[in-house]
């Protein structure tokens, strides 16, 4: 199964309306047959412009990843699911590409 | 009387004659047997040039002498021709001629079989090389092709051990809420700086 990587912009809120956020995103990637491989946190942090969603304005927000293994054909799904979240500011699916082999950087040495 | 000509005496005319006349020759016989003598030959009677008696003996001779003469020399120049010819064909300088071309032509021939058998060795050789090269190169094809194969079947199976070992950690309907604390407790920050020189500042300003 191919590697996406969900950017997850979160609302900025308190801690336990964020864990509740975060624990309904993931169980509805579970639900949906991904295997989701690890959660990460980049904290919370001043958006680089004012998102306007579900009528609010928000200047900032809870950046969150989350690794995991799905088909391909749940996405249109689920990003939809996730715009109508009323916590989630802005979902963002990629690919993870696997691991270039570290090689020599390339352009003249020093 | 006159009448338009053809052959090889036109040629010759043409050229001659000025541009603008047409080319005629005077022809003999122009009048058929029944047309009357015309009025300046009439009473004219044809007499055969003179001829002196002796004069015409002595020349009789002469001529006799001169006719033996040049036959005489023609009949010899054809023997010549005619010897020369038989000797060319049938002389024994012919039958030497053509023993030495039979010889040589045995020869030849001879040491064109003995090239053909050595080249024929020569081929088999490199036709027997060349097969066992091709073999060797099948062979070593097929081993490389195997132990590409292996490789990835290696790789494959590194890789899943490695994806087994992994998902020991992934997150489950039971981790679920711990990795979420977790994840809140940790901010992860991926930014850094860097200069020319190449020093690397990982500790920046999380906003």
């Amino acid at each position: 199964m191919p590697r996406y990587e969900l950017a997850l912009i979160l609302k900025a809120m308190q801690r336990p309306g964020t864990s509740a956020a975060l624990r309904r995103t993931v169980e509805t990637l579970m639900e949906r047959g991904a295997v989701v491989r690890d959660l990460e946190n980049l904290g919370e942090r001043l958006l680089p412009y004012t998102i306007t969603k579900h009528n609010q304005r928000h200047s900032r927000g809870g950046y969150f990843l989350v690794d995991f293994y799905a088909a391909p054909s749940i996405l249109t799904g689920l990003l939809d699911h996730l715009h109508r979240d009323v916590d989630v500011v802005r979902p963002t699916v990629l690919k993870k590409d696997a691991q270039v082999p570290s090689s020599n950087c390339c352009g003249p040495q020093q | 009387m006159f009448q338009v000509i053809g052959g090889r005496s036109v040629q010759v005319t043409r050229l001659l004659a000025p541009r603008s006349t047409v080319i005629v020759e005077a022809v003999r016989g122009r009048k058929s047997r029944t047309d009357p003598v015309a009025k300046s030959k009439e009473g004219r009677i044809k007499v055969p040039p003179p001829v002196d008696a002796t004069e015409m003996v002595v020349l009789k001779e002469r001529y006799t002498e001169y006719q033996m003469i040049t036959r005489a020399l023609r009949l010899e120049f054809k023997e010549e021709v005619l010897r020369k010819k038989y000797e060319e064909e049938t002389g024994s300088l012919a039958e030497e001629r053509a023993r030495q071309e039979a010889e040589e032509h045995r020869a030849l021939m001879a040491f064109n079989n003995q090239e053909n058998l050595r080249m024929l060795q020569v081929r088999m050789l490199r036709i027997q090389k060349e097969t066992e090269d091709a073999e060797r190169k099948q062979v070593e094809a097929v081993a490389q092709r195997e132990q590409q194969q292996q490789e990835f079947i290696k790789e494959r199976e590194r890789e899943i051990l490695k994806l087994q070992e992994d998902a020991k950690n992934f997150i489950t309907l039971e981790n679920l809420d711990q990795r979420i604390e977790a994840a809140l407790d940790n901010p992860k920050n991926y930014n850094f700086a860097i200069d020319k020189e190449g020093r690397v500042v990982k500790q920046t300003m999380l906003q």
